[in-house]
């Protein structure tokens, strides 16, 4: 049992960091995904290079043991969590996710760091989220999201186990990461990483230190709650706001929860708060936080597609982090999906919003 | 000559605007600049300001500079169509 002390500090310690490399590394998926269209590589090549140390450094220390929490004073070692594969779900809803951060202007992390950053429609983009989550889960769209999540694919001989890319094709695990590493870290050695920026993170470095965010994040979930779901925003978000709604995460059977004057928290719930101060306390000492406002219009389309966000999260299972990043380091054959729905949603979006308004504007 | 001393010929106000659309704009603003001019951009969001309209500009081989108002918290971007 850990002390509710240690449990709260390294929940909110852990979304500062994250909060804080964020901004300062100007790191964002959508943009990562958006550019790519633009034949712009550089932040996605941040991104890779954050899958690359994610993925490496989270096996490792799966293996090595390092993986776990204590139960009445014995180490138990964990797993890496891995999602199972609902593929209609998977799909669905990461398009719908891909689609949604184009509206919103920012991803499931972006949204939440920006807020520290002072923009009030990304308080906006995450009320929105928030309600597409929880529509989603409890309220009208509930019908459509368990249909969806009904179909689960297992594999094995007795039909139980969650498809990894490893297990499906039957190699060991570590030939699957150094191929896929290897063609990773290729992409981003074409973009030059050792050159130094000219002022804050370079891009090489912003995709480092959130892939070590990540491996920590791993680390710290398991050994706070005992399962090691790692970074993630969806179900995290969930859990936070079902704390201050209901006083209640009403968090996943197997996550060791803490309760706190009352109100009972999930550790992933906590990081979330954490997320926007962290930002606010790196863009105050670059002296780059304002409260600011964009036209109405772009009010309402950022609260219209962080609810799109949220409706897709969940039906999906999560977002450009839980899936993008922590479960595509997972090798989940789910994660692998989703990332590439959410890519696919994304490049839709980017064409009906983006491109061919400014095409229609060139004629 | 530096771009940000002379006047510009266009000044864009993207304050307040939700990534990506300060991108967007400025790329809009300079199709229908002719080369040698140059455009002013009021610019709050630092991903942008920062990040992808300098590198636009470097791809698309423009002058770029820029001022950060540190008091004002936002920044004025300077490029020259070339």
């Amino acid at each position: 049992m850990v002390s509710t002390l240690s449990y709260l500090v390294s929940g909110l310690l852990i979304g500062a960091a994250f909060g804080f490399v964020l901004q300062r590394g100007r790191f964002c998926v959508n943009s990562a995904f958006r550019e790519v269209l633009f034949q712009d590589y550089t932040m996605l090549r941040a991104y890779l290079l954050a899958v690359a140390v994610a993925m490496i450094g989270a096996n490792l220390i799966e293996d090595i043991g390092l993986l776990g929490h204590y139960e009445n004073g014995v180490f138990v070692a964990g797993q890496l969590y891995r999602q199972a594969f609902a593929p209609w779900a998977n799909i669905v809803g990461g398009y719908l996710f891909g689609m949604g951060i184009v509206l919103a202007g920012g991803c499931g992390s972006g949204i939440l760091y920006r807020v520290g950053e002072g923009n009030l429609a990304y308080v906006l983009a995450v009320c929105g989220f928030v309600y597409g989550i929880v529509i989603t889960k409890f309220g009208i769209l509930k019908p459509v999201y368990d249909e969806l999540i009904k179909t689960v694919v297992f594999i094995g001989p007795n039909d139980d186990v969650i498809p990894t890319l490893d297990n499906i094709i039957g190699v060991n695990k570590w030939i699957v990461i150094t191929i896929i590493a290897a063609i990773l870290l290729f992409v981003v050695y074409q973009g030059k990483p050792f050159q130094k920026a000219k002022k804050g993170y370079s891009w090489s470095i912003a995709g480092f230190l959130v892939g070590l965010m990540a491996v920590a994040a791993f680390w710290a979930s398991g050994y706070f709650s005992g399962r090691a779901r790692g970074l993630s925003f969806t179900g995290p978000v969930r859990e936070f706001f079902l704390a201050v709604f209901f006083g209640n995460s009403q968090a996943a059977v197997g996550d060791k929860t803490q309760t706190l004057l009352g109100i009972t928290y999930s550790w992933s719930s906590l990081y979330v708060l954490a997320v926007p101060i962290g930002a606010y306390i790196s863009g105050k000492l670059l002296k780059e936080v304002k409260l600011k406002v964009p036209p109405a219009d772009e009010l309402l389309k950022v609260f219209l597609g962080g609810s799109i966000m949220g409706i897709g999260a969940q039906i999906g299972g999560g977002c450009n982090i839980g899936h993008s990043l922590t479960g595509v380091s997972t090798l989940a054959v789910s994660s692998w999906v989703a990332n590439i729905f959410i890519i696919l949603g994304n490049w839709t979006m980017v064409y009906f919003l983006l491109i061919r308004p400014m095409r229609d504007l060139e004629v | 000559m530096s771009i940000k001393t002379a006047t510009p010929d266009q000044t864009l106000d993207t304050l307040g605007r939700v990534c990506p659309y300060p991108l967007l704009l400025t790329k809009k603003a300079l199709e229908k600049l002719s080369s040698g001019q140059t455009i002013k951009i009021l610019c709050d969001a630092p991903a942008s300001a920062e990040d992808t309209i300098p590198r636009f500009a470097e791809k698309q081989g423009y002058g770029f500079e820029a001022v950060k108002l540190e008091d004002k918290g936002y920044w004025e971007l300077f490029i020259k169509k070339s």
